[in-house]
């Protein structure tokens, strides 16, 4: 007992707890993408793209992964570089271009921008990675929007300029204590950062590369609704690490931000399948509809986990999945909605749901609920803050503040995206397979298929092994 | 010798299976199929949107027997697979000009 208690294997600031937690729920969320998003879009789309979506879900993760830790993380998390005047905008707008890639820079205490003053009990490495994963899910997301046309070579380049322009300036302006989180907008774990953003640019990028073929918008029934059931599954237990782990410690408001999070989701399933149920055309309950009524429970919680209390976040789902569910079949008819071919709804399900969960807070965030530890220039009190809604404190402040951050990330995402996309579009003569090989998919861009189906029989040539090629 | 081609309600083979048996065919190959007939399609739901689906599944079986066969065999598949509503499926009898039995090469009736 001594022994263990005189000869701790690592610094007195580490907290065994908090840095386990810390990456139980970073691998939750990244489980959220690998294989969450790869089997929920790859059995949403048509069997022809499951091969090219789940490779594209593989990909961006790998290339987020990389850039992350050349020069992403310490853009949007490290120390702020001060571009103008302290207060103003420039000056909590980027953190700087350093890789992160030291003995020291992974294994030394984290630091945030947004945390002067209480320290992270976990080394930097945790804190990155956790911060990875969610920079991560953002392009996977919007991906849903693009699925069924988009040339491969354009997404190897569109992930690591999106996640450089928008992704790192967006966390760092409302996490990284940028010039948002200054001013007091709240986004507890990324429904304006990662969906609102996620929503926009799946809108734009899906504009600018244009529609899929007719013929595969007429036949865009799903692959498989039993892999949507997997990759539903393992968003909605994955999103405990998503907000649960946005504390930043194993505390009280985790364990409160796990539980409205399931509650305003389970609020969400069930509002979709009521409005199912009861006002759509054909009165029937859909689990694509159950699904994306979870997604709109989730993604509007995300913004207000540990903000709201438990009537809160039954409200939250109530309210999202509600307004998604009018949009989803009344607003997707009218222009510019009716234009686009935002191939997965992404639009609805993380834009609009995270706009509306965003703006939420400024009604529902009750200042009884704490969050500990996290204390910036802005926050009154010592070792835990709270925002107040206008339910609680009369004041619209918190809206307003909220509005001007979602205006903020909607801009700037769908002006990024767009630059972004004509960059691209440019450097590699167009930003779509030809219309031969769409008809094809899979096997004409990839040379595989989700579901091989060779003609069987066995082989009379030389077995391969002892064929001269392979010797 | 006679084949005889039935395409039927799915849910139906076991049924003609057992009725086919009981009148003394020996064997039958079944294909899972789709096709329209007077039924036309039906619709499916995703996300919101509807989908026609113009080929409805149904199982295609095929069975050789002897001429003196076909009739009770054409009663057994039909008493089998009726339910009565439209979308039962069709029964149809071609000539067979030679049948081989693989592992003995024995030709005609014998090889059924």
């Amino acid at each position: 007992m001594l022994y263990a208690a005189t000869n701790i294997p690592y610094p007195s600031w580490l907290n065994p707890a908090d840095n386990t937690w810390q990456l139980v729920a970073a691998t939750l969320v990244g489980l959220m993408s690998l294989p969450g998003i790869a089997v929920l879009y790859g059995g949403l789309v048509r069997k022809k793209w499951i091969v090219n979506t789940m490779l594209m879900v593989f990909a961006g993760f790998s290339l987020t992964l990389v850039v992350w830790m050349l020069w992403g993380y310490n853009m949007a998390f490290g120390p702020i570089s001060h571009f103008g005047p302290t207060g103003s905008f420039w000056s909590g707008f980027i953190g700087h271009f350093t890789p992160l890639a030291t003995a020291t820079s992974e294994q030394g205490q984290a630091v945030s921008g947004a945390n002067t003053l209480i320290p992270f009990h976990f080394p930097t490495a945790t804190l990155a990675y956790f911060q990875f994963v969610f920079a991560a899910i953002t392009p996977l997301l919007f991906l849903g929007g693009l699925v069924g046309r988009l040339k491969f070579k354009a997404w190897l380049l569109i992930v690591p300029l999106w996640i450089t322009m928008i992704y790192c300036v967006n966390a760092c302006l409302l996490w990284g204590g940028g010039f948002f989180a200054q001013k007091g907008a709240v986004d507890y774990s990324g429904g304006y950062v990662i969906h609102l953003s996620a929503g926009v640019a799946a809108f734009v990028g899906a504009a600018i590369l244009g529609p899929r073929r007719w013929q595969d918008r007429e036949n865009a029934f799903p692959s498989n609704l039993m892999m949507v059931a997997v990759g539903a599954g393992i968003l909605w237990l994955g999103w405990n690490g998503f907000n649960g782990g946005d504390p930043f410690y194993a505390g009280a408001d985790a364990a409160s931000a796990v539980l409205n999070t399931n509650v305003a989701t389970a609020v969400g399933v069930l509002t979709w399948l009521c409005m199912d149920m009861f006002f759509s055309r054909q009165k029937k309950p859909t689990f694509l509809g159950a699904i994306n009524g979870m997604l709109c429970g989730l993604v509007a919680i995300t913004p207000s986990a540990g903000w709201v209390d438990g009537t809160g976040a039954i409200f939250v789902g109530l309210i999202s999945a509600s307004l998604v569910w009018v949009a989803w079949n009344y607003l997707s008819k009218v222009r510019p909605f009716s234009k686009v071919d935002d191939a997965l709804g992404v639009v609805y399900t993380h834009g609009f749901a995270g706009l509306i969960g965003g703006l939420l807070v400024g009604f529902l965030a009750d200042p009884a609920m704490t969050e500990y530890g996290v204390k910036g220039a802005h926050f009154k009190g010592v070792g835990g803050f709270d925002v107040q809604g206008w339910f609680y404190g009369h004041s619209f402040h918190q809206l307003w503040e909220q509005m001007i951050a979602a205006a903020w990330i909607i801009c700037w995402t769908a002006f990024g995206t767009a630059l972004i996309f004509y960059l691209v579009k440019f450097l590699l003569g167009g930003l779509r397979e030809p219309d031969d090989v769409l008809a094809i998919g899979d096997i004409a861009i990839h040379e595989e298929e989700a579901f091989p189906d060779p003609t069987f029989g066995e082989s009379l040539e030389t077995p391969s092994h002892t064929h001269v090629d392979n010797i | 010798m006679k084949l005889v081609t039935a395409v039927v309600k799915p849910f139906k083979l076991d049924e003609v299976k057992v009725a086919v048996q009981g009148v003394g065919v020996t064997g039958m190959t079944v294909t899972p199929a789709r096709g329209f007939g007077r039924t036309g399609g039906h619709i499916e739901i995703y996300r919101g949107k509807e989908y026609e689906f113009d080929f409805i599944d149904k199982i295609r079986i095929e069975i050789a027997c002897t001429d003196e066969q076909v009739e009770e065999v054409l009663d057994a598949i039909v008493k089998a697979a009726r339910t009565g509503v439209v979308g039962d499926g069709k029964v149809w009898v071609l000539d067979v000009e030679r049948v081989v039995r693989v592992r003995t090469n024995e030709r005609g009736p014998e090889a059924l």
